[in-house]
């Protein structure tokens, strides 16, 4: 999507992500999100977080407070681990965020970054996050969807091989 | 013939003066392919008893049996899940996973194998590299789950695997455990789950068996016979966790 505005990925493990997910399907599909955070004992505030992500994601949507889970969870819930991944990187790929780092790391001769120069595009490009935050949750989501990979002894933050 | 039998087995650890006795006379079979879930309060050695099964604690009295055979030492046909997940931080992912199998002597070329396997099953494709610093609590016991894995133990020993984990984390992580062991090709065939946590014995077992403390004994051994999946929501499933609840209460 060149030339779509970057927009911020919510500092969220994908772990929490999918647990919502499953909940979602053992209470019939909807639920209220106050609900479940004084049921899980969540933050209401980290839980809005999970639903955010997971609405990036198209997994979920959230009318008027609640979640429902959308085709692509049911998808998701009905996959193995290796179809979860490979849906979860056609998304993260439709992404600005990602999809701005995959464009770059292409350009590079041996598609790999240092973890600074990540920071610096972080910052240029979203100056009111947290660059540190913003690059580990970046890691953690490309590493699940194998989109990237990062190696911290040789600080090396790469494209995964498609 | 069951897989696992122990039978009277005690166990007393010495104090300055005299003894203290954290379990009593504990006999239970466990049948080839069961999920077994010991569930009990805090202090009824329900932990202690984990280890013994797996050897690296010592029986004071009493035997543990396997496929019949007295176990001596580490049953090696055993691995442990703990709950602080046990990870070396120095070593990346993929090396924590291969530790477990250099330590049991297993090749440098099928450990690469075995681990690749395994990292896979678990869902940690990507994070080969990373180190445990860089991982949230699910991902850390996804390595503790696959570290278990890669021996290809038949029984793996779960030691509150889901407890230091927030909701949302332990809700995934308990999914993920039963899609690995109803697998058709799962190694794994029998779990056995140490749990304080009512409703997570409920929703994973085929069996509980309670311990009552001070010393610990078994209260009740009990068949689950919910269907799987099992809905959190369904009347069998509240009929249980009420149950286990009331005999845990009686007798703490």
């Amino acid at each position: 999507m060149p030339g779509a505005t970057i927009t911020p990925i919510p500092d969220c493990q994908l772990t929490w992500v999918f647990g919502l997910l499953e909940l979602l399907e053992d209470r019939g599909g909807r639920e209220d999100g106050y609900k479940i955070a004084r049921d899980l004992q969540f933050k209401f505030g980290d839980l809005l977080k999970v639903m955010k992500a997971a609405e990036i994601l198209g997994l979920v949507s959230t009318p008027a407070g609640d979640v429902v889970l959308e085709e692509l969870g049911k998808q998701f819930l009905a996959g193995d681990v290796n179809q979860r991944k490979l849906l979860i990187r056609e998304q993260l790929k439709k992404h600005p965020l990602f999809s701005y780092f995959v464009r770059l790391l292409h350009g590079q001769e041996d598609r790999s970054l240092s973890k600074e120069v990540v920071l610096e595009h972080l910052a240029m490009l979203l100056p009111s996050e947290p660059p540190q935050r913003m690059f580990s949750t970046l890691v953690n989501w490309g590493r699940f969807a194998e989109l990237f990979g990062y190696n911290k002894d040789e600080d090396r933050f790469y494209l995964d091989q498609e | 013939m069951a897989l696992l039998e122990l039978r009277n087995v005690s166990k007393s650890f010495a104090l300055p003066r005299g003894s203290l006795r954290v379990l009593e006379d504990i006999s239970f079979s466990v049948e080839e392919g069961e999920f077994l879930a010991l569930v009990g309060p805090s202090g009824c050695g329900k932990s202690t008893l984990l280890r013994m099964i797996n050897g690296i604690i010592p029986l004071t009295s009493g035997q543990v049996l396997y496929r019949g055979k007295q176990v001596d030492g580490i049953n090696l046909e055993s691995a442990l899940v703990f709950q602080s997940f046990a990870l070396m931080p120095w070593l990346t992912v993929k090396a924590n996973i291969e530790m477990g199998l250099e330590a049991r002597g297993i090749g440098s070329e099928e450990r690469e194998k075995r681990a690749s396997i395994y990292i896979d099953k678990v869902g940690l494709d990507g994070f080969e590299e990373a180190y445990p610093r860089e991982l949230s609590g699910g991902m850390k016991q996804r390595v503790g789950l696959a570290r278990a894995l890669a021996v290809e133990p038949r029984v793996m020993l779960m030691d509150e695997p889901f407890s230091a984990l927030d909701a949302l984390t332990a809700i995934t992580l308990r999914e993920e455990l039963l899609d690995i062991w109803q697998a058709p090709d799962a190694s794994v065939k029998n779990i056995i789950l140490v749990t304080h946590i009512i409703e997570e014995a409920v929703e994973l077992a085929d069996r509980v068996i309670v311990l009552g403390s001070g010393p610990g004994r078994v209260v009740a051994d009990m068949k689950l016979d919910i269907p799987r999946p099992r809905d959190r929501r369904s009347e069998a499933f509240n009929t249980w966790t009420d149950k286990v609840f009331s005999l845990i209460e009686e007798r703490s």
